[in-house]
């Protein structure tokens, strides 16, 4: 591995941002958003745009960090490792997008919502996004249930792909598109 | 009723809760456990509002950006100011960058989900 062709394909990518992580924390999100804001901060990028860029990366991270599976392993236990990078292809979007391993279950409860939310108009996925937000007060899991919804209603395309690994496990990658504002 | 007063880290927001009646919720939002980390929060505001007298209440909320959990607890906080909202006087303020559409449109979903508190969108 020559670490001069991560550097080729970033610059040809347009990477401002990539981290693989082996063991996701809290810690280090939290230290890969001051790097971000850093980034965008330089950039000059809107608020707006910002704050989206923002929400979708922690959504990602946050659901790498507390679902992603063991590839190595035969059974279903979790290890919270995956990729996520920030791209720009100026002057006309920012992209996130994220890789990490899900067992067949995950994908069978994954699928049909993102499937769903492609197909949704992005006031139906905000009317959506607020219905399921309403559904009552001790209805916790980890997350809130609502993290797609939420990465959904913050980009303008949402692509996703399952491919198959080993042991039964996918690789599952999602790459949301934010557009800049017009006069960014 | 004690003051409570949580101090801002990188991910979670500064929290202070007056027994006066005052409330200010004030940075960024994303805990590794949003509901562990808002239960003081919520177990405070529950006990607010069974003492004797209960002042009013003004809450101010300052988020800049959040994950879709914490999106979910401040819709259970807003739940739970609006079943008091008859008993007690409630003002909030949800405060916003106006460059940050994203804060504003998340203001005025609460507006639209609670017609009956009285939430003012306050730019900053």
């Amino acid at each position: 591995m020559n670490i001069q062709s991560i550097k080729e394909l970033t610059d040809k990518e347009g990477i401002v941002f990539l981290a693989y992580t082996g063991f996701l924390s809290q810690s280090l999100i939290s230290a890969m958003m001051t790097s971000l804001e850093q980034e965008t901060d330089y950039g000059g990028l809107n608020l707006g745009v910002s704050a989206h860029i923002y929400t979708i990366f922690i959504e990602m991270a946050q659901n790498m960090m507390n679902y992603s599976r063991d590839l190595t392993a035969l059974d279903n236990s979790r290890k919270p490792e995956g990729i996520i990078l920030v791209g720009k292809r100026l002057p006309e979007y920012y992209y996130v997008e994220s890789q990490n391993v899900v067992d067949v279950s995950d994908m069978e409860k994954m699928e049909p919502k993102l499937a769903e939310l492609q197909g949704m108009s992005n006031d139906e996925i905000k009317k959506r996004y607020r219905e399921l937000r309403k559904s009552g007060r001790d209805k916790h899991d980890v997350g809130g249930g609502i993290g797609f919804y939420e990465i959904a209603k913050r980009c303008e395309r949402l692509e996703y792909s399952f491919s198959p690994a080993e042991n039964n496990k996918y690789f599952f990658n999602l790459k949301a598109i934010v557009p800049m504002k017009k006069g960014d | 009723m004690n003051e409570l007063l949580i101090e801002e880290t990188q991910y979670t927001p500064s929290i202070k809760m007056s027994p006066e009646g005052q409330i200010e919720i004030k940075g960024k939002s994303y805990p590794e456990n949003t509901f562990e980390f808002y239960k003081p929060v919520m177990v405070w505001l529950t006990d607010y509002f069974v003492q004797d007298s209960v002042p009013s209440l003004k809450v101010k909320f300052e988020i800049t950006y959040f994950n879709s959990s914490s999106s979910k607890l401040f819709f259970d906080f807003f739940d739970l100011l609006n079943e008091h909202k008859d008993s007690v006087g409630i003002t909030i303020d949800w405060c916003y960058d106006e460059e940050n559409e994203s804060a504003m449109e998340a203001g005025e979903d609460f507006i639209d989900d609670f017609p009956d508190l009285s939430i003012k969108l306050v730019t900053v």
